[in-house]
């Protein structure tokens, strides 16, 4: 049942959409307007055009950037779902004292970035660290891991998947709730194997949860930034940044609010981009009766 | 019973687990024993698992880091302001959506969503110029805004899935014994969404709490909040000082734990109901 909506309808509806009208949607689409201009800080703007972009695509760090970006997040999510995908099932197919284990993987997703990046860099410290020493006791080398691009961004992935495993977890964790338990039994009275259901039943049946999950997670991980610029700053040399890292040091280092939008325009097209499968799917679901 | 684990496969699930136990609780625990040991102690290796506990590291915290409780001030206006906020918001917002459906609201709806993904840093280029305009700068009023705004749509899926959940019989109901749309939903439906509320505000609370990137870029003094001054700590502390740096820590991430691990369940249906089903 449902109603056609009036005014007061639309009155329920405007505190949320004059804050996402004012603080989100206007200032994404003023970003575009900055991204054809030059600026000191946002003001003063004068009309240059396309040549931000020009700049940003002619300049080898962006790339650097941008291809930092893409091996992190690929990194991170498919690692994640797949830990996610292990322990969910683990789960539904009954741990022991599954109360306190179930705490127990949720709690990094209270932690702050700012703290996750601390504990990791305290403990992967070749000289004072757990982990390092450990490693280094196991004869696997000495490693000085935020030195490094290519060992710092792999610690960034770390801390990553460390803070959003329980998220990519509860939701895959979610969906296998949601199957229904009559398959299973059908199934085990035809004499399938659990490894037979969990491929014939599980997966497919999870096909749009896992999916959603990994397009919630790619635009999650997209969006990094406080991990790599609390961990190497973008450094050494500017070889670790990624993309919201680049758009920060051209915004508020060097003041080039210019190249700053246009990188922030283009991580626009790329959410959207990547969300508008699931937006796709939604607006069927809402238009529809169910 | 066929069904039953073979002793290998018991292995390697009590693995993954153990693995998975270790890897979530480890890092926390540490920086929280951490916080009661003598500095001599923190980095010995391998960690002392069994030690003579000592609150001196927080008698230290209180005499020298007045900052830090100040910015635990901070953090927590801005956390409840940006809950109660968004939780009004989202309250009716998912009214309206759940009781009344056109194809407008169903783009509206899908709007709410879009925006919901871009990145956060995009926007504080232009807010940036336009906050110090207003005077915003540097004000707990400033990221309450900032919060609510980022957490308003997932928040709405969570209040319109618990709205549809209620029959629209009772609305009829009570319409029938002659109550204001305003009051079926201010005083019947306020009370049978409380479940729903409250799975929303945890994750705006938890996220406001810890948020780092719209702090550091938007408060300089008076709202700093408790992350950025242990960003601020952690790349300033010498050799003689990390004890009263994890012992800050530990106060910042207590709370928040606690609260997660206790409200998990809210946690869940809120993950359902704002996404999966959504």
């Amino acid at each position: 049942m449902h109603s056609r909506p009036c005014l007061t309808t639309w009155l329920y509806l405007s505190p949320l959409h004059l804050l996402l009208l004012a603080m989100l949607t206007v200032p994404s689409l003023y970003v575009f307007w900055l991204s054809l201009n030059g600026s000191s800080y946002g003001t003063g703007l004068t009309w240059v055009g396309l040549e931000n972009y020009r700049a940003v695509f002619d300049d080898p760090y962006f790339w650097r950037a941008a291809l930092n970006t893409f091996l992190v997040v690929n990194g991170v999510v498919y690692v994640e779902l797949l830990f996610g995908l292990a322990l969910a099932a683990l789960f539904v197919s009954g741990v022991p004292f599954r109360g306190v284990m179930f705490a127990c993987i949720l709690m990094p997703y209270a932690i702050s970035e700012v703290v996750a990046v601390l504990v990791w860099k305290m403990m992967m410290d070749p000289n004072i660290g757990a982990i390092a020493r450990t490693i280094e006791e196991l004869g696997l080398g000495r490693v000085n891991w935020s030195a490094s691009p290519s060992t710092g961004l792999v610690l960034v992935g770390v801390i990553n998947i460390w803070t959003h495993l329980p998220f990519t977890f509860l939701m895959i964790y979610a969906g296998l709730l949601a199957i229904d338990g009559s398959l299973y039994e059908a199934a085990r009275i035809d004499g399938a194997s659990r490894w037979q259901r969990f491929l014939r039943i599980t997966l497919p049946l999870l096909i749009p949860t896992l999916l959603i999950t990994l397009i919630f997670r790619l635009i999650f991980a997209f969006r990094m930034f406080s991990e790599v610029w609390l961990l190497t700053k973008g450094g050494p040399a500017r070889l670790s940044e990624v993309l919201a890292v680049y758009l920060y040091q051209h915004g508020f280092r060097y003041g080039d609010f210019g190249m700053a939008a246009a990188t922030g325009w283009l991580m626009v097209l790329g959410s959207l981009l990547l969300a508008s499968v699931f937006l796709f799917a939604m607006q069927r679901g809402m238009k529809g009766g169910e | 019973m066929s069904d039953a684990f073979s002793p290998i496969e018991r292995f390697a699930r009590g693995l993954l687990l153990g693995f998975i136990l270790i890897w979530s609780v480890a890092p926390i625990l540490f920086i929280v024993s951490s916080s009661f040991k003598r500095q001599v102690d923190i980095f010995v290796y391998p960690p002392k698992i069994v030690f003579i506990p000592t609150f001196d590291n927080y008698l230290k915290l209180t005499s020298q880091w007045q900052d830090f409780f100040t910015s635990m001030g901070n953090s927590l206006i801005a956390a409840i302001g940006a809950t109660v906020l968004a939780g009004i918001v989202s309250f009716f917002g998912g009214y309206a959506y759940s009781r009344y459906r056109s194809r407008i609201t169903a783009w509206s709806a899908v709007y709410m969503i879009a925006v919901r993904v871009l990145p956060p840093i995009v926007v504080t280029l232009p807010l940036f110029p336009v906050a110090d305009r207003l005077g915003l700068g540097d004000t707990h009023l400033l990221l309450i805004l900032l919060y609510a705004t980022f957490w308003v749509s997932l928040n709405t899926m969570i209040m319109k899935n618990f709205f549809d959940q209620i029959p629209y019989e009772l609305d009829e109901a009570a319409y029938v014994d002659g109550a204001s749309e305003w009051q079926l939903v201010s005083q019947i439906l306020a009370r049978l969404t409380l479940q729903g509320m409250t799975a929303g505000s945890i994750f705006v609370f938890v996220f406001s709490w810890n948020e780092y990137l719209f702090a550091m870029i938007f408060t300089t003094n008076q709202a700093k909040t408790a992350p950025l001054i242990l960003s601020e700590l952690m790349g300033a502390v010498d050799g003689t000082e990390w004890g009263v740096l994890f012992a800050g820590v530990s106060l910042q991430l207590l709370p928040v734990v606690l609260l997660v691990t206790l409200a998990r369940r809210y946690l869940i249906a809120g993950l359902t109901a704002g996404a999966v089903k959504g």
